[in-house]
């Protein structure tokens, strides 16, 4: 029975604690082994992606430290905390030969839930169940920097009763990006709305991400709109029946 | 620091002419890039060996621009060296005057070049008393506007037909239209004048070529190639980054730039130059300015750069914003706008554009569209990191967005105190409504609530007991990961095929690209373009000495007259080519001694005579011909002459030929 660590990440920990759940919930029926080490904070990126790479280290030394004494493959659930781990973490410390090589030892066992699932595992039927039509966005990080989109695809593929219905423009940003929907909020807003219009024309009531910082974003948008459709993540798609 | 810079961004939004054009050719630009580079089955892999290429150059660069130098030189082409703007400016201004001594009031003939935005050529010449005249459709249209690109390839990228049919109303006095191809034509009339009286051409270069010397300059319309051959002097500008080893390596990133800018396989018209022809004047002044000190910092990879445009294409901002929204912190709109723009211009520049890398969120579409793999999100965090070359002295007060960073930061490198943390905002849940409506003021409450956080995070709701919930009716079938597809199987269908194959590739490509092909035999070859001469009541020529099969002496024998120099009043050039390469359609046309490159150029109609057996597959073999480093110049000509500068619409027939016919002759 493999063992593997959960890095929930900051959001999901805060706003959609049903996401880390479901990821347990469907690991566990896999007879994968979750741990979840209790030091565990954010991955560091707000601060990183602001340019503040000084005030970010002492977060990433922390992530790196707790999931040094956890054995096993590391799983997020968002590709950009992924990543943030994967290439964030060796650029950070690139002149401090010491913490790059125990970055580097943590970024090589650090794994997308889907891409868990799909590449490691060889899993894509989960026996899960979802009435109804969904719909999928790709969100950028996973998609254009891991490379992940046959994995999600793949997976919801085999929910049963689901019609996945194509969403224009699916692989198109949301405007989210972190701190750029705080310093530039017109341009975020813009293309919110896009994503929202796609939303609509696709006539799905739910749109599936792999993302929280999309749900965040997204699903702000949607109630601020006055929309009735919602958004979840892959995961609790995965785990219903 | 940002106030000016996002008040442009809303007014940006707000433009409604601005949306229209950004809106109305997003889809195409992003269409005509995927599809020219699927047409290409080992796109992927080219893409890595451009990025080794230039990795390498860059690497190098000493050795590989000194290289390179010599061999210019050695041609017989003038080099200059000049360390910043001031020193480029000065150096053309000194090449004129000794061109032209006492003259204060040259006509230039200016070519598309993003090196003369960079370092302000034509402000500085024509305060020194020059008219400098842009002759690439978007860039005149821009010039009459009094604006800055807004796009590195099509400058007039945010604007609608209408808006160009009353400036040219107001400005060269035609009567109002917006139909493209009426505007397109007074632009070319206008044009023609100053090219045929231009006392210096000044152009771009798009790649060097160290081992051959070669200036590589590739354009649809025609006008670059007249700013090149037709004046006395010619100039050319260009960055000391844009280097390439050999002419393979040129084969290789031709592939790769036109299909990235503009979707075709390879412009109307790639020019080779290698040396003055007749009694020009040639000179290459090439600029640092910035790029040495760009090398030596974290931001090196962006002088792999080849300005194809594709980054701009698929970025999001862009289309929100188009070019002119890319200001500096003092409000000048940057040379280069886009995902490059964000880290060249603060790279070269300085940081009153680091701003720029902000408007970003950092999903990567740029990156995955650049045909040399430039990480540019990566690079994009570096300046917001102030990893550029020349970072300011004193440091900006954190903005409040940066300080709740920061207590943040140091919240997550403490674990206990995340914890406690997180246990206030679980409590503080309890009181708060689904969803908060946050003031506009906070940037994010603009367009969307936000998410109350859940009464319990994950972390207090998970239990070690949970690892012993297994459900029993759940199918454990581990199946193995399905390799990816490997996508559709290169198939060089010329490369195994006889001649035939080749001539049906070159045919259909050529068509395909609005030029026709008559296939005839030797005999026949005199009576069909005597025909189709008579047909269009053409009776002077433009043409080549020594015509393929003695032609010219056909043609005199027929009353028709012929002449080596070219005219405003001949409407035909009659040429012979070099190769033609089927995978393109393309005509290799040396110049040289009897062989005026003009007169596939300058008349309206361009005949080409091609023996059926003169046809290679690739550009590849074409560019390993010894003739064509031989020749003073070479141009490889893709179809008739065309634009997309107006509304992106694509209008045949601009400064070069409307028409090209290949006769292809068999036996
Ligand atoms: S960065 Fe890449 S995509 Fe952008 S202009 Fe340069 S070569 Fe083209």
């Amino acid at each position: 029975m493999p063992t593997v660590q959960l890095f929930v990440t900051c959001l999901v920990d805060t706003f959609y604690p049903e996401t880390g759940h479901a990821i347990v919930r469907i690991l566990r029926r896999l007879g994968v082994n979750v741990e979840f080490p209790q030091a565990q904070t954010c991955c560091g990126q707000p601060s990183f992606n602001a340019g503040l790479w000084k005030e970010t280290r002492p977060v990433a030394e922390n992530t790196i430290q707790v999931f040094e004494s956890a054995p096993g493959p590391v799983i997020v659930p968002s590709g950009s905390c992924a990543i943030m781990i994967k290439h964030g973490y060796p650029e950070l410390f690139s002149d401090d030969p010491e913490w790059l090589d125990r970055a580097q030892e943590l970024s090589a066992r650090t794994y997308e839930f889907t891409e868990y699932l799909v590449d490691v595992l060889g899993v894509t039927d989960l026996g899960a169940r979802w009435p109804g039509k969904i719909t999928y966005h790709a969100s950028c990080h996973p998609t254009r920097h891991l490379g992940l989109n046959r994995q999600p695809l793949a997976l919801l593929a085999n929910v049963q009763d689901a019609e996945l219905v194509t969403l224009p423009e699916y692989e198109e940003c949301c405007g989210f990006g972190g701190v750029f929907s705080i310093k530039h909020p017109e341009l975020s807003a813009e293309m919110l709305k896009r994503k929202i219009t796609n939303i609509e024309i696709s006539q799905a009531p739910t749109l599936v991400v792999t993302e929280a910082g999309c749900r965040l974003h997204i699903a702000g948008g949607l109630i601020r709109q006055k929309k009735p459709q919602r958004v979840v993540h892959i995961a609790e798609v995965l785990d219903h029946r | 620091m940002t106030l000016l810079f996002n008040q442009k961004i809303r007014q940006q939004i707000a433009d409604p002419q601005l949306q229209a054009a950004l809106d109305a050719n997003a889809d195409r630009r992003i269409a005509a890039r995927q599809n020219a580079a699927n047409a290409l089955p080992d796109w992927a892999e080219r893409r890595q060996r451009a990025h080794a290429v230039r990795m390498h150059v860059i690497d190098h660069l000493d050795e590989v621009l000194s290289l390179f130098i010599a061999k210019v030189e050695q041609n017989g082409i003038q080099v200059h060296r000049a360390k910043d703007a001031a020193e480029a400016i000065r150096l053309a201004l000194e090449i004129s005057h000794q061109a032209y001594p006492g003259r204060s009031n040259l006509l230039i003939a200016k070519g598309k070049s993003m090196v003369s935005e960079e370092i302000g050529f034509n402000p500085a010449l024509q305060s020194a008393g020059h008219r400098v005249v842009e002759t690439d459709l978007g860039e005149f249209i821009i010039q009459l506007r009094n604006e800055k690109p807004a796009h590195i390839i099509t400058p007039a990228v945010h604007l609608r037909r209408k808006q160009v049919g009353e400036l040219f109303h107001e400005k060269l006095g035609i009567p109002f239209t917006d139909d493209i191809p009426t505007l397109t034509a007074a632009a070319r009339s206008t044009l023609r004048e100053v090219f045929l009286n231009a006392d210096i051409g000044v152009s771009g270069v798009n790649f060097g070529v160290a081992q051959s010397g070669t200036l590589c300059v590739v354009t649809n319309e025609g006008n670059g190639r007249m700013c090149t051959s037709i004046p006395r002097v010619h100039i050319a500008l260009m960055g000391m980054e844009r280097l390439l080893p050999s002419l393979d390596d040129l084969a290789l990133f031709l592939s790769l730039l036109p299909r990235s800018a503009t979707g075709q396989n390879l412009s109307v018209y790639t020019q080779l130059i290698h040396q003055p022809e007749n009694s020009q004047e040639k000179h290459l002044i090439i600029l640092d300015n910035g790029r040495s000190s760009v090398r030596n910092s974290s931001l090196q990879e962006i002088l792999y750069c080849i300005r194809c445009g594709s980054c701009l294409n698929v970025c999001p901002i862009f289309r929100e914003i188009g070019g002119h929204g890319y200001i500096g912190a003092n409000g000048a709109v940057a040379p280069y706008p886009g995902p490059i723009g964000s880290v060249i211009s603060p790279g070269l520049l300085g940081s009153n554009f680091s701003q720029l890398a902000q408007a970003c969120t950092l999903c990567g579409a740029c990156k995955e569209a650049c045909p040399v793999d430039i990480d540019l999100p990566k690079l994009l965090l570096r300046v917001r990191a102030g990893k550029i070359p020349d970072p300011p002295a004193e440091k900006h007060q954190p903005s409040k967005l940066e300080y709740g960073l920061k207590i943040y930061s140091s919240i997550s490198s403490k674990p206990r105190m995340f914890k406690l943390a997180s246990r206030f905002v679980g409590l503080a849940s309890n009181i708060l409504p689904g969803y908060l409506h946050l003031p506009t003021l906070t940037g994010w409450g603009l367009s969307k609530d936000l998410a109350r956080p859940a009464a319990r995070s994950f972390r207090v709701d998970y239990r070690e007991e949970d690892s012993k919930s297994k459900d029993e009716d759940f199918p454990q079938q581990i199946s193995r990961p399905k390799k990816r597809d490997a996508g559709p199987v290169a198939q060089n269908r010329e490369e195994n095929a006889g001649k035939n194959a080749l001539i049906e590739r070159f045919d259909l490509e050529l068509i395909t690209l609005g030029g026709s092909v008559h296939r005839i035999r030797s005999q026949e070859l005199q009576s069909a373009i005597l025909r189709f001469l008579n047909d269009r009541e053409i009776q002077h020529v433009q043409s080549w000495n020594d015509l393929p099969l003695k032609f010219g002496d056909a043609l005199r024998q027929n009353d028709i007259e012929v002449s080596s120099v070219h005219s405003a009043s001949i409407r035909a050039g009659i040429t012979g080519a070099l190769v033609g390469i089927a995978e393109t359609g393309s005509l290799v046309i040396p110049g040289g001694e009897g062989r005026p490159l003009s007169a596939s150029l300058v008349p309206e109609i361009h005949l080409a005579i091609v023996d059926s057996t003169c046809l290679v597959s690739s550009l590849e073999e074409a560019l390993r011909l010894p003739e064509i480093v031989k020749a003073p110049a070479t141009v490889i000509v893709t179809g008739p002459s065309r634009t997309a500068d107006i509304e992106m619409t694509l209008t045949i027939g601009v400064h070069g030929p409307k028409e090209l016919h290949v006769f292809l002759v068999d036996g």
